[in-house]
């Protein structure tokens, strides 16, 4: 019974090869899409999970209360790590982690390469596995340096790295006494080499005991059987303990939920990425359920196609189980062809979607359970697409069908026309909110900044830069290249520091505000292009008492509530500091934020950054050489780096865009499935009603007449789809911008456009056939009858 | 064989209802060969769909080799239908995707009959109907009177007792149509019993007895000598 099945599903699809190849295609695009996104989903999901003790693994935060609101966040003091393991029985390991980029001499190789400081537990604590030396002691002396195997082969090349010796910024030297395995793609850490702690505390002359200095993330390995509820109220009061800073509790955040859960509104987990990727999972199931419909439509469109054929094995003893177990075979073989589609179109489509994903996927071949999927996941489809065709076919009367009266009913009746209705509501859903995604990324890059972002570049103070800042401050000048130069604490793309212990007249006393901060020298507002709305800018040089002047912002007057800030005296730590200048607002972090208030510190305070503006009068490229020679004579060891502050600033957006540039690509693929449906529906009904056509040719229709009348009814469709696609992707949208507090309004022209262009598209894809039609010679199609 | 008795059946659209079998009480021995006859709409067809249990009646009794079947749902029907009656159409419903012995083997198929047997009873059926030499074909490449004996041999190849055939002569030329009032001839003196619908006087004369129907009602009743 089954050949005759799988013969007859094989003739019946070269004899429509047209449709065949629209049918495949629509589920075969469909099958890809959602498969990319559930790809992607599980990579999300992914995360940290493979650690052998992701169970155990917690990393510390903080929680409390600024401006009347529960916060937290994962930073947390240096000597937290130490008390974890002395002072907590519960506690197994525990580790700190720390950025950082050091220049790296082996021979005459000389690479800046980043890595983090680590404590020796880490290796053990997590599984990122070593190829070369013992976990357990391989970062137990300062000298020691574990590299990833990607590190250890830009080094080393070929040769065996294990116990070579590395100059790290050209004073210190390290040996080798690991080599990691790669990082896996799915994993929070990035690092390409791991230096001790003990290092750490070297280059900071000694160890840092402040526990109101939260600037390293701790994570812990909790021993079997400890429960988070249970080391959440003992660990609660750990900075209390420590410290006299008594508003600040301390919990730990489980590895199962680093990735997903991070976000956290009043001191409780809300979400995370976790809404994105079910945002992405039900667009994957839509978009795959759009392809099933297209099938479904189709199918059932050819019914009269195969109504004989039902009606005939009806006669001579099928029974209507055997005719939906024929029919859903039929499916699922089709699935089954457009499932291996599929799966060229994923493997060649990967590399492309990997670039915009920032991920590196690829196809398991080997694995057994992703055939698994691989196989119920084109059962499925199968089973859903023909589920429906199955039902529909099997139950035509056979007394009708052979006795010639059947008619299929009109090619867009009830059930097809909800199908219809729904693929493209879905669409219009995507359209119009790749529409909104892009108006509020737009809106957000336009934003002003404050300051000028053009031409400013920054270098950050490695080597010898800071002892010969001076020097190389007028080189930069002399040369023409650039026309101002400052030092900060920070890029300007990036909030560094922030502090809540500020004190003032008339503050009170209750209140906990916290201000970014930013250290700057002289001549800020000159190179940020920054506007000074009252009093002037630091400059050590005219005014030696500027080494306690501070500038704030605009945002800052306001929260301190000075009537006349120039002049007043703000305290920190018992250091008097004196507003000499008030500067525009400008985004130093989220450009969807409101600025927030912020204290620049003068030339007292420490460094890390050179920003300078380079000469219009020049071309890029010649500034770059000028400024790189200068950074060469005063600092030769190291290779000159620079950002342009441009791009920095633009990265800011990269997950928006990235959101954007996907939700306009399943819009795409929504739209061309959907068409593909609709155009082959289109095909059916104008043949279905090639004698109506005929006939009113010969009465005078003309050919604009027939079109019209051919394309208004799947116009019909679409314009329902609009009417229930509106509220649904308001309701969305409206959700998504309002985690912005810098947005857009959603305007009416957003849905008029929605409209325009899926009408467009619906118009071209159904008048081909609707022209043709009613371009066809009407004798011929009388004759037919 | 068939004992029909007071057997009403209705078409109703919104506005209208129409009868299509009126209180008809008819009977059919094993053996014998009717030829039902009447103008367009007098019900024929209905009837014929009713034996051949494709359609159910709505009122009265239709006792099929002594089991009463009037009110079997559409499962049971199939199943006392598969093994019992065949059916030949005018318009000859061969299944354009499969070959001539495909055709043929189909009910075979759903009765479960094993593939190397299909194959002995496909091929003794075609070599009957003389079209051995066509079995590779498909239907749209024979001729009208090969198709239906394509038709035929499909309707006797699970050897039903009762073969319904509806205008089995009305899309052929005369030389075609006798040829396959022969084969149904054959096929009673076998022992098959034949029901047949027909507008063709000549046709109707192969049979043994003719019942002529007027608005769902038998109108007369001639017996063939």
């Amino acid at each position: 019974m089954f050949k005759n099945y799988i013969k007859i599903t094989w003739r019946n699809l070269m004899k429509n090869k047209g449709f065949t190849a629209i049918n495949i295609a629509g589920l075969a695009v469909g099958m890809a899409s959602a498969a990319l996104i559930l790809f992607w989903v599980q990579n999300e999901a992914s995360y940290d999970q493979f650690h052998a003790n992701k169970n155990r693994l917690y990393q510390m935060y903080n929680k409390s209360v600024f401006d009347g609101k529960l916060w937290c966040w994962g930073t947390t003091p240096k000597p937290m790590m130490k008390s974890l393991k002395q002072d907590y029985p519960q506690v197994e390991q525990a580790a700190r982690i720390s950025g950082g980029a050091f220049l790296f001499t082996v021979g005459d190789k000389r690479l800046t390469i980043p890595g983090n400081f680590t404590d020796p537990d880490f290796l053990t604590m997590f599984s990122f596995p070593l190829i070369k030396g013992d976990p357990k002691t391989a970062l137990n002396s300062m000298n020691n340096i574990v590299l990833t195997e990607k590190t250890a082969k830009k080094l080393f090349g070929n040769d065996n790295a294990m116990g070579k010796t590395i100059k790290i910024d050209s004073v210190d030297y390290f040996t080798v006494t690991g080599v990691m395995k790669d990082l896996p793609n799915n994993t929070r850490f990035d690092f390409e080499y791991l230096l001790p702690w003990s290092y750490w505390e070297k280059l900071n002359k000694g160890e840092d005991k402040n526990w109101g200095n939260n600037s390293t993330n701790t994570y812990a390995l909790l021993k079997p059987g400890v429960t988070e509820g249970y080391i959440n109220t003992r660990i609660k009061n750990i900075t209390r303990t420590h410290s006299d800073i008594k508003d600040i509790d301390v919990f730990m955040h489980p590895a199962t939920k680093w990735r997903l859960y991070s976000k956290f509104e009043n001191g409780k987990i809300a979400g995370g990425r976790i809404d994105t990727i079910k945002l992405f999972s039900i667009i994957a199931v839509f978009i795959l359920l759009i392809a099933c419909i297209n099938f479904m439509n189709l199918s059932t469109a050819r019914s009269e196609k195969r109504a004989k054929e039902v009606g005939i094995r009806k006669v001579v003893g099928a029974s209507k189980g055997s005719l939906i177990t024929q029919f859903l075979g039929e499916s699922i073989m089709i699935a089954f062809i457009a499932g291996a589609l599929a799966l060229v179109i994923i493997q060649l489509s990967l590399p492309a979607f990997n670039t915009l994903t920032e991920k590196q996927l690829f196809i398991p071949f080997n694995s057994a359970p992703f055939w698994m999927i691989v196989l119920s996941f084109i059962l499925f489809t199968g089973m859903v697409s023909g589920s429906y065709p199955a039902l529909y076919l099997s139950s035509f009367a056979p007394v009708k069908v052979l006795k010639g009266t059947f008619k299929a009913a009109n090619a867009t009746f009830s059930p097809r026309k909800i199908l219809v209705v729904t693929q493209f509501w879905f669409a219009i859903v995507l359209i119009i909110s790749t529409i909104i995604v892009k108006q509020q990324l737009d809106y957000a890059q336009n934003r002003d900044t404050g300051y000028k972002k053009d031409n400013l570049v920054y270098t950050f103070m490695s080597g010898n830069i800071e002892k010969n800042y001076a020097l190389i401050r007028n080189e930069l000048i002399t040369s023409g290249a650039v026309t101002a130069v400052t030092k900060t604490s920070a890029p300007m793309t990036e909030g560094w520091s922030d502090s809540w212990d500020f004190n003032w007249q008339g503050k009170d006393q209750n209140a906990k505000i916290d201000f970014n901060m930013f250290n700057v020298d002289g001549d800020f507002s000159k190179t940020m292009n920054l506007k000074i709305l009252k009093g002037r800018d630091i400059d050590i040089k005219t005014y030696p008492s500027d080494s306690s002047a501070i500038l704030v912002n605009e945002a800052a007057v306001k929260i301190m509530n000075f009537k006349d800030p120039i002049g007043q005296i703000v305290i920190r730590d018992s250091h008097k500091l004196v507003i000499v200048g008030v500067v525009k607002d400008f985004i130093l972090q989220s450009p969807y934020e409101p600025v927030k208030q912020m204290i620049i510190q003068g030339p007292s305070a420490w460094f890390n950054v050179i920003h300078y503006k380079l000469n219009d009068k020049n071309t890029t490229a010649q500034n770059l050489k000028l400024v790189e020679a200068v950074f060469k004579k005063f600092n030769p060891d190291y290779p000159f780096d620079y950002h342009f502050i441009d791009d920095e600033y633009s990265k800011k957006f990269a997950s928006e865009q990235q959101i954007g540039t996907l939700a306009s690509l399943f819009a795409g693929l929504t739209i061309f499935i959907s068409c593909l449906g609709l155009f082959g529906l289109a095909t059916y009904m104008a043949q279905n009603r090639i004698k109506e056509i005929g006939v009113r040719k010969v009465l005078g229709a003309s050919v604009l007449g027939v079109t019209t009348m051919l394309s208004k009814d799947f116009l019909k469709l679409v314009g329902i789809a609009f009417a229930f696609s509106v509220p649904v992707a308001w309701y969305f949208m409206h959700g998504w911008l309002m985690k912005y507090s810098y947005r857009i309004e959603i305007s009416v022209w957003v849905f008029a456009i929605a409209a325009f262009l899926t009408t467009l598209i619906s118009i071209i894809t159904v008048s081909f056939q609707a022209v043709k039609a009613a371009l066809a010679n009407p004798v011929k199609s009388l004759r037919s009858e | 064989m068939i004992k029909i008795t007071n057997l009403e059946k209705f078409y109703r659209t919104e506005e209208v209802e129409t009868i299509a079998l009126n209180k008809l009480t008819m009977e059919v021995n094993t053996g014998e060969f009717v030829a039902i006859m009447g103008p367009s709409g007098c019900g024929k067809s209905t009837l014929l769909n009713i034996l051949g249990m494709l359609d159910d009646p709505d009122e009265g009794s239709y006792v099929f080799n002594g089991i009463e079947v009037a009110h079997f749902n559409e499962r049971k029907r199939a199943d006392l239908r598969k093994h019992n009656i065949g059916f030949v159409f005018q318009s000859f419903n061969l299944i354009d995707e499969l070959t001539v012995f495909e055709n043929v083997e189909l009910p075979l198929i759903y009765t479960g009959v094993t593939a190397s047997e299909r194959v002995k009873r496909v091929e003794e059926v075609l070599d009957k109907m003389q079209i051995m030499h066509r079995r590779n074909h498909y239907p749209q490449q024979l001729s009208g009177g090969q198709q239906q004996r394509v038709a035929i041999a499909r309707a006797v190849v699970n050897k039903p007792k009762l073969i319904l055939a509806d205008e089995p002569t009305g899309n052929l030329d005369s030389s075609n149509g006798n040829d396959v009032m022969e084969l149904l001839t054959d096929l009673n003196e076998q022992g098959t019993t034949i029901i047949m619908v027909t507008h063709s006087e000549h046709d109707a004369r192969y049979s043994h007895r003719i019942i002529r129907l007027l608005d769902g009602q038998t109108v007369m009743e001639n017996i063939m000598v």
